[in-house]
């Protein structure tokens, strides 16, 4: 004979994802870090920002290549000498805290005053998975459609910074910037929207200030 | 596939429940999807029905019910819920239902909790 029994368990599933988060965070502020991730999706630009970025500001940064095979995004890093650890994601399609975590032990903390983090190329899943960082940036591109930001939401409203990248080709795409900028604005009024073109140097400036601003005081 | 990797979790969480409290089979599982969870309650069971296999859940029924989304508006200050009635997109554009700013906290509704694990346990009375 057997007896049923109910049991209450009321385990937040992701939960256990923000936990880790705060202990990645603790280990960086530990070490004076300031951490950004980036997300966006496939081709968006966020692998020439971040190469951009690391050319243009006076900080050692350490940068987080995350894909579904991280060796060539990582490679185009490694030859700016900025130190890079390969997160290969394999079939998943978002980072988590759990793989930042590990990513960690591989970094040089000691060696560096700011970590980046390039989430894999998708505009819907990272959405639930807080990583551990200070500041989120969204990099979406003309080339997307100029659909792209109002068919996903989520993203542009929990992104503390939106860059419509690739301006420069809007015309030959066909796409509205105008418009991306707009829908961009009404999801989130409180943060930036920066245009840019990195291709021609342009908007690039305006990022590194905003990323800048957002650093917390005490880093 | 980010469902993969939620279905996991829940299952790793209900076969943890289950040895821990000596469970012989496991019958039902009752899932909380906040409907902003970026997840398909759809594929999420099919997943766990697949994983199910070989275990000692494997002839348990996996419940989902979805949870509403509730939201603090900065502007107002409106705190509670959000219809989704009418808006097609599974991921929709969440506005204050008093004033409409798009400037909310999500307080409740992107969760993913197993609430509860309906298990079999052998009856310590039955000696005979």
């Amino acid at each position: 004979m057997h007896k049923i029994a109910s049991v209450e368990v009321e385990q937040n599933i992701m939960k256990a994802n923000e936990a880790l988060a705060e202990k990645n965070l603790k280990l960086l502020e530990d070490n004076n870090i300031y951490c950004v991730d980036f997300v966006g999706a496939i081709g968006s630009g966020k692998t020439s920002l971040i190469e951009d970025i690391i050319e243009n500001v006076d900080e050692r940064i350490g940068v987080i290549a995350g894909d579904v095979i991280s060796k060539f995004d990582a490679e185009r890093i490694k030859s700016h000498n900025a130190p890079v650890v390969g997160l290969n994601t394999g079939k998943e399609c978002h980072l988590d805290a759990h793989l930042v975590e590990h990513s960690l032990e591989d970094m040089p903390l000691e060696d560096i005053d700011w970590l980046i983090i390039e989430n894999v190329g998708n505009l819907i899943c990272p959405v639930d998975f807080a990583l551990g960082s200070h500041m989120r940036v969204v990099v979406v591109s003309v080339t997307e459609g100029d659909d792209t930001v109002e068919k996903h939401p989520l993203i542009f409203q929990t992104s503390d910074l939106i860059i419509i990248n690739k301006v420069d080709i809007a015309d030959a795409v066909g796409a509205d910037t105008d418009k991306m900028v707009a829908d961009a604005k009404r999801l989130n009024p409180d943060v930036k929207v920066i245009t840019s073109s990195l291709k021609e140097g342009k908007g690039l400036n305006e990022i590194i200030e905003v990323i800048k601003e957002h650093k917390p005081d005490n880093l | 596939m980010h469902e993969l990797s939620m279905a996991q979790g829940i299952f790793t969480t209900v076969i943890d429940t289950a040895e821990a409290n000596e469970a012989t089979e496991v019958t039902k599982v009752v899932i909380e999807v906040g409907r902003l969870a970026m997840v398909n309650p759809e594929q999420l069971k099919f997943l766990l029905d697949v994983i199910k296999e070989d275990s000692i859940a494997a002839d348990a029924e996996f419940q989902i019910n979805e949870i509403p989304v509730e939201i603090e508006c900065k502007d107002c200050g409106y705190k509670g819920e959000v219809s989704l009635k009418g808006l097609d997109h599974y991921a929709p554009i969440i506005r204050c239902p008093k004033c409409d700013t798009p400037r909310i906290t999500i307080l409740n509704g992107k969760d993913i909790i197993v609430k509860n694990v309906i298990i079999e346990i052998p009856d310590e009375d039955n000696n005979n």
